[in-house]
């Protein structure tokens, strides 16, 4: 039996909105979401796992969707039944990946299963849970009608930006205490709101967010206070000062965007997060290494936030110390990826766009 | 027979007969699914949930993903699984089961509630709240008010510059009246050197009851008279609490369990933290460690300003950075630490000229301005008579100068 290699899906969901999507691997450039055009269908015994695959099933439970380390639990798919799921786990196969990876002769004999209704349940279950790979001219076009690109209403920082925040990137603001980040997320905030007419979601775990300042900056935009208030309604703001709370919250972000929740006139298109390391560094040092766990998880929500949603996020940092895995000496880099980096206050600001893939 | 029974049952329409062939040990049956019933608050990955990292890792061992697969299994099956105590696991699920409620509670009837508010509201509760004044209006004024609250200010200086002085006369200034455009709230005094003197808080207070008194006297107003017959020494010196703290770990202790005594004291409007540095730089070998405990000290002090509306303020020392042919006089604690503080204000000498840098601010432009201590407190610099010989020119500036000026 040849072993079938799964393609996991990097922890995007598969959700059933309007459309079906999966999240395709890194391999074919690395750009998450596609979509699938066409009513889903179900698969079962007579898949076919090479080549590009029928969309998926959208019976499969919500929480289910998208993680092959899902346990093996009854209902999963028609099938597999509790006292089978018992007989295997029995001899150690709990997950849907412990299940795919065994060889089921093997398991066939020790758990005393039909051998036929184990290959079934494995179609089955890879059909479900597989990625789908996607073709390049596909994904281009599919990028073009979906990107947008939102101006920072500053014209040097768009050109350095190559005209403006992009949708589904994550664009990283680095620098020295007192240079100017939080300046710099307020007035793109404000120039979101108020010239593109599009809403704005502004985690705070600083403290900087200061509206009379943010007031300043839209009037110094526009004189009309009709038009002020309007676009400092447009900007909803969330205080959270740990690390879980940040998850919590981006976690309802994603939560309200896959409902299509309307709030007050749209989608949140920007998502400014002032900053990072704030809620990120209590977390390094000392022996544990949790700190990187949950740093990888806070980046893993936010890029799959910007992918899946369309969103621009600019979470901000300061220049890290990490030590990564004792491996010799310190190293100073930006958190997340594709940073663009703030020098200090001395210097005049030197905007260097420093493509790095961290992660 | 049984095996020809159960592929029957497999190839069926997968209609499950769990009164057959039920086998004993903890059952692992998944119980019919409500679609929608808190399912989203459920799906949340063991990564983001506040666990210890030998118990997650133990989760993740067992194949748990989300919180919702722990939330099926029952404390006793849990710590089967697992192999931890019942009330390990009893714990556990509490706490995975709070988070739950809460997220779900957040959520609740509003779909879109993140707990946010927007901008405008943010900025009617600012304009609505107050501010500490330092009796210093130039500094008043580039602080944009005075010192802010919901904000973390830190006042660096050089020994002998007057930051405990500061810190002293705002524990005394927010306790100024409402009608004299005060915030009649309480203090809360964390000292970690020994530097807080009651006698000079006693001339500082008094003062302060003075000038109050001469404003009343000016105005001739019913509220202002009321306000002064509470506003009187004891009182004054009634509201401020004080705490001594001997290393960090009673500071740690402190400031994390300040959110109780806050929770009781409900008037507090200002924390000042006089030394926050001098516990963390010195018997500290671990240099990583104390960057993190600091950072957490941060956050955990912001939040306490953000949640109970009040002014943190923390006074730090200075240290030498040596680059290439000069040297310069920084805060101390290091670069992550200038991230914590949302204002800083940096206290220094010209001469015999105290000043005072607003040197990050998100509000308030860059500026630099002149102060004085005198025996009631933290003043404006009064333009000096010009009679006055220039006596002071051969003092060390580094010395306080006992100068007596008559002031408001």
């Amino acid at each position: 039996m040849a072993t079938t290699m799964l393609l996991l899906p990097p922890g995007g969901w598969l959700h059933s909105s309007r459309h079906s999507t999966a999240a395709a691997v890194g391999g074919f450039g690395g750009r998450g979401c596609h979509h699938h055009h066409g009513p889903p269908a179900l698969r079962s015994e007579g898949a076919c796992l090479h080549g590009v695959q029928p969309p998926v099933s959208c019976a499969l439970p919500p929480w289910a969707r998208g993680r092959a380390m899902v346990m093996l639990q009854a209902g999963l798919c028609p099938g597999l039944t509790a006292e089978m799921i018992q007989l295997l786990k029995a001899s150690g196969i709990r997950t849907v990946v412990d299940l795919i990876s065994s060889d089921l002769e093997e398991v066939a004999q020790k758990c005393s299963l039909s051998y036929k209704a184990l290959v079934a349940v494995r179609r089955v279950l890879l059909a479900q849970f597989s990625a789908f790979p996607i073709n390049g001219v596909h994904l281009y076009e599919e990028l073009k009608s979906s990107m947008a690109i939102l101006s920072t209403g500053n014209k040097s920082l768009d050109t350095l930006l190559d005209s403006g925040l992009y949708t589904g990137e994550v664009m990283e603001l680095m620098g020295a205490p007192g240079s100017g980040k939080t300046q710099v997320c307020l007035s793109i905030a404000a120039s979101v709101s108020h010239s593109l007419k599009q809403n704005v979601l502004f985690i705070d775990s600083t403290g900087g967010f200061t509206a009379s300042r943010l007031l300043q900056l839209v009037q110094f935009r526009t004189e009309e206070e009709e038009e002020q208030v309007e676009a400092l309604q447009r900007i909803q703001v969330a205080h959270v000062f740990d690390i879980y709370k940040m998850l919590a919250a981006l976690q309802e972000l994603r939560h309200c965007m896959s409902q299509q929740v309307v709030c007050s006139g749209g989608p949140v298109k920007l998502l400014v997060v002032d900053s990072v390391s704030a809620v990120v560094c209590p977390l390094f040092g000392g022996r544990q290494s949790e700190g990187l766990a949950l740093m990888m998880q806070l980046a893993r929500e936010l890029k799959t936030l910007a992918r899946e949603f369309g969103l621009a996020t600019v979470p901000t940092g300061i220049k890290v110390e990490l030590d990564i895995g004792g491996y010799g000496a310190l190293e100073e880099r930006p958190v997340f990826m594709s940073a663009v980096v703030f020098s200090s206050k001395t210097n005049p600001i030197e905007l260097v766009y420093y493509v790095g893939v961290l992660l | 027979m049984d095996r020809l029974r159960r592929e029957r049952h497999v190839l069926g329409a997968g209609r499950a007969r769990p009164e057959e062939e039920v086998a004993p040990g903890p059952t692992w049956v998944a119980p019919c699914r409500k679609p929608g019933s808190g399912g989203r608050a459920m799906q949340r990955d063991l990564g983001s949930l506040p666990l210890a990292p030998a118990l997650r890792a133990r989760l993740v061992g067992a194949g748990f993903s989300t919180a919702q697969e722990l939330l099926e299994v029952g404390p006793c099956e849990l710590s089967k699984e697992i192999g931890i105590s019942n009330e390990e696991a009893l714990e556990t699920l509490q706490v995975i089961r709070q988070e739950c409620d809460s997220d779900a509670a957040r959520m609740g009837g509003d779909p879109t509630s993140l707990r946010t508010c927007t901008a405008l509201e943010l900025l009617e509760q600012e304009q609505a709240q107050g501010f500490v004044v330092t009796f210093c209006s130039v500094l008043d004024d580039i602080l944009g008010g005075g010192v802010q609250l919901t904000k973390i200010t830190e006042i660096c200086g050089a020994p002998g510059v007057g930051k405990t002085q500061l810190c002293m006369q705002l524990a005394v200034d927010v306790q100024i009246p409402e009608c004299f455009g005060g915030l009649a709230g309480e203090a809360v005094y964390i000292d970690t050197e020994g530097s807080f003197m009651v006698e000079r808080v006693a001339d500082i207070a008094t003062a302060c009851v003075q000038h109050c008194q001469l404003i009343a006297e000016a105005h001739q107003e019913e509220d202002h008279h009321k306000a002064l017959e509470t506003f009187s020494l004891e009182s004054i010196l009634s509201h401020i609490y004080y705490f001594r703290c001997h290393d960090y770990t009673e500071l740690l202790a402190q400031i994390y369990l300040l959110p109780d005594f806050l929770s009781e004291h409900s008037k507090v409007r200002l924390v000042a933290v006089d030394g926050i540095a001098f516990p963390f730089r010195h018997d500290f070998e671990d240099l990583s460690l104390r960057t993190r405990l600091l950072n957490g000290l941060a956050q955990q002090l912001i939040s306490i300003a953000n949640d109970h509306k009040l002014a943190v303020i923390l006074t730090n020392q200075m240290t030498t950075r040596i680059g290439q042919s000069q040297s310069t006089l920084v805060p101390a604690l290091g670069e992550s630490w200038g991230h914590a503080a949302t204002i800083r204000l940096i206290l220094h000498w010209d001469n015999n000229q105290r000043l005072a840098t607003l040197y990050k601010s998100p509000s308030q432009k860059e500026s630099t301005v002149p102060y004085c201590i005198t025996p009631h407190g933290f003043r404006d610099v009064q333009p000096p008579p010009p009679s006055q010989t220039p006596e002071g020119s051969e003092m060390n500036p580094r010395k306080r100068p006992r100068i007596e000026e008559d002031k408001q």
